[in-house]
């Protein structure tokens, strides 16, 4: 075993606002829903919900646009973050559809204090939006909602259909390949320069 | 994920092997191998699946959140407190390999021998109150010859010689180091700026082709990862497949022990074990090896209480599951002009080991090595990569993942942990796993020392993240362990019944057919790579075992 400092990193972001350590594990039957999944949603824009109310997934597609924006490069929206977790939370994360239900509920609660009689996040603007998210962005139900906007932009897109065409992995750099070669950045190529 | 069991002898229940092994993780394996090899029947009881490379993916999230490769939060809670006052609350604790091969099979692969010192440390700088400081009944020199089996036996990458500071060693590495990473550039270069010694790290990952295994491809997997190609050299790919290849061992996966059964003179006679349909069955063995990690050894020690060993078995030195040893790790980023792709290829090409003993000036106890690394993966990056005091969402969050992940790396401190008697593995109170087993209760505080060693290593990260030219750098907040990787010291060896649960041939003083040999063996915790010493233990256990039962003295 090695330090794996990482793990404790994401384990305790996991466990104060993810949950994600009470999953269970993937199956091949699972694995092939997820391709399936996969592709549903690539073929089709409407593709209809598992877990999410199309209230829900309009909230959720809102509040995922601001986490990782569409700007000059694609962002949530168009990584199929939305369905994503549709995806996951009807299957291998199924035990965390109570925890992102309250985490709606606490996204509401705080859209009526912020905008009185405003009936959803979805149809604020932008400006409110961030405001309301500012509002609660140390709490853990701000936590979760973001907790899978990030696996969802980032993770593979072989998982339930997030990370379209790789854009969360295009935006940062990090190639698909998993096979490499040296040099592998810029200053070991300087210095196997310098001594060959 | 699951996978056939591969052709292997099969053993009845009803007649007893030679041995039955408990774990076949870095310890266990290599008993299984050493043990078959040298003649004798082996059974290998072993919680997990039996996974093989093609399982493995690349899928991050799996992995991480998933137990994909560790043990289960879900099936096998545990709880938490800091010390003995406190309650203990039902929180995930610590994390080992759960799956044949074991920890190896997901750890970064670095494997750092002891240096002479670890083992004598006690007598050479003193005793600390309060603590359980001590040497170990064993030094450097009687484990080397292990050290060097575990090299060129599992396959290790390194470079004899590179460090001023290595022990003695008899042969020199059998691979020559992985190529160096961006992150290795800059470290060695900041590093000898200051007047440290950069080296290359050694590596249980195979540089070139190895004994018919092929080389690392660079994928950029390993910490927290099954390799697919079978270059890192955990268990999986040499110590099982050549344990079966005599004909003599079983590995039977999927097997979730729950007593050690001893007869009425107080041998053992075997271990009671749900299968994977939940069915309890009894694996007789004419002795036990308990192989299972620095937590489960001790807690299925604890388990097996009796009426004639009320306290657990083997306990009665009452020091079963006490002396609990994490390591502590400290971390600082730093983000450089150009490209370093740190995601590519194995994690650590270059680590430091001037700081292996604190200067006695500071005024503690302590010491450790550094590496240069890159931490994270994708989602982990986003989760935790950036530094703290940048926006975690929104345009600004998005633009700064842009800039950092492929232009940061992270220095790494590994470091010491003080033996204390209140730090342990014990049996929950009310808690169970799904097995209706008692949980495992960890209770952990660092020494003060401890504390001082990790804010030590962070302010030199720090200096040598500057010295390489850093446009950035941060440190990541030193806060006391509430969370395990190693697992440490649990069941100590020693010479004395009193003060130790395992002699030096690990056998347990208490029960004279039954060894122990995992982490729990260690007496102090090392610099925070264990790995390397829970191998060699391991080889060397088997031939002092082999010698006991080839002499008739189990």
């Amino acid at each position: 075993m090695d330090i794996d400092q990482t793990r404790r990193l994401f384990l305790s972001q996991a466990g104060a606002s993810f949950g994600l350590l009470c999953l269970s594990a993937l199956t091949p039957d699972l694995l092939a829903q997820a391709h399936e999944h996969a592709q549903a949603a690539g073929k089709s824009g409407t593709m209809t919900y598992r877990f999410f109310t199309p209230q829900q997934a309009a909230v959720f597609d809102a509040f995922a646009a601001q986490i990782i924006p569409t700007d000059n490069t694609p962002g949530a929206r168009e990584a199929n973050v939305v369905h994503f977790t549709d995806y996951v939370l009807s299957t291998i994360d199924s035990d965390q559809q109570k925890p992102v239900k309250d985490a709606f509920k606490a996204l509401q609660t705080q859209v009526t204090k912020s905008v009185p009689g405003a009936i959803s996040f979805a149809v604020l603007t932008s400006a409110q939006q961030i405001e309301i998210m500012k509002a609660m962005e140390k709490t853990p139900e701000f936590g979760i909602l973001r907790g899978f906007v990030i696996t969802g932009f980032f993770g593979s897109p072989a998982l339930g259909g997030g990370n379209k065409n790789e854009v969360g992995w295009k935006l940062i750099g990090f190639e698909d390949k998993f096979l490499y070669q040296p040099p592998f950045g810029y200053y070991d190529a300087q210095y196997n320069k310098g001594k060959s | 994920m699951s996978a056939a069991t591969p052709p292997q002898r099969h053993y009845e229940l009803s007649a007893a092997v030679d041995f039955v092994i408990i774990g076949s993780g870095a310890s266990g394996g290599v008993l299984a191998r050493e043990l078959s090899r040298n003649g004798f029947s082996v059974v290998v009881l072993e919680q997990g699946p039996w996974l093989t490379a093609a399982d493995f993916k690349h899928d991050e999230y799996m992995n991480w959140s998933h137990s994909a490769l560790t043990n289960d939060p879900r099936k096998q809670p545990t709880t938490f407190r800091k010390t003995p006052r406190d309650k203990a609350v039902k929180q995930p604790a610590l994390t080992y390999g759960r799956m044949v091969g074991g920890g190896p099979v997901h750890f970064t692969a670095n494997f750092w021998r002891f240096h002479e010192i670890d083992f004598i440390e006690a007598s050479k700088k003193g005793t600390i109150a309060g603590t359980g400081f001590a040497d170990w009944p064993i030094t450097y020199a009687d484990l080397e010859p292990y050290y060097t089996k575990a090299e060129w036996d599992l396959g290790v990458s390194g470079q004899a010689g590179a460090s001023p500071f290595d022990p003695p060693r008899s042969k020199p590495y059998p691979l020559p180091p992985m190529p160096i990473k961006s992150s290795g550039v800059l470290f060695e270069q900041g590093a000898r700026k200051l007047g440290y010694h950069p080296f290359p790290a050694p590596v249980a990952i195979i540089s070139q082709s190895y004994q018919g295994r092929l080389p690392c491809e660079h994928c950029g997997f390993c910490m927290g990862f099954g390799c697919e190609m079978g270059a890192k050299s955990s268990p999986l790919p040499t110590m099982i497949p050549q344990a079966i290849a005599t004909g003599r061992c079983e590995i039977r996966p999927n097997s979730y022990v729950r007593k050690i059964e001893l007869d009425t003179n107080g041998r053992a006679t075997g271990a009671i074990y749900f299968d994977k349909s939940g069915k309890e069955n009894l694996q007789r063995a004419r002795a036990v090896v308990l192989a299972a990690n620095g937590s489960e050894t001790p807690r299925l020690l604890l388990l097996s209480k009796s009426n004639r060993y009320p306290d657990g078995l083997a306990n009665s030195s009452g020091l079963v599951g006490k002396y609990l040893m994490f390591n502590t790790d400290s971390l600082a980023g730093g983000l450089f002009e150009h490209p370093l792709n740190e995601y590519k290829s194995i994690e650590v090409t270059r680590i430091i080991h001037d700081f292996y003993e604190m200067d006695p000036k500071l005024g503690f106890y302590g010491g450790g090595g550094i590496d240069a690394r890159f931490l994270w993966q994708p989602i982990s990056f986003a989760f935790n990569g950036l530094p703290r005091n940048l926006p975690q969402w929104g345009s600004q969050y998005k633009k700064a993942l842009q800039k950092y992940f492929t232009r940061s790396m992270v220095l790494a401190g590994h470091t010491t942990s003080l033996p204390l008697a209140d730090n342990s593995i014990s049996l929950d109170d009310t808690v169970k796993d799904a097995w209706g087993l008692p949980a495992m209760r960890v209770t952990y505080k660092d020494h003060p020392d401890d504390m001082k060693t990790n804010h030590f290593m962070v302010d030199r990260s720090m200096e040598i993240l500057e010295a390489a030219g850093a446009q950035e750098k941060w440190a990541y907040p030193v806060e006391e362990s509430t969370y395990g990787f190693h697992l440490l010291g649990t069941c100590r060896m020693g010479h004395d019944p009193k003060t130790s649960v395992i002699n030096p041939d690990h056998r347990t003083h208490d029960v004279p057919n039954l060894f122990l040999c995992d982490g729990s063996s260690f007496v102090t915790s090392g610099r925070g790579q264990p790995t390397e010493t829970i191998q060699a233990l391991a080889f060397r256990a088997a031939d002092r075992i082999t010698a006991l039962a080839k002499g008739n003295q189990i």
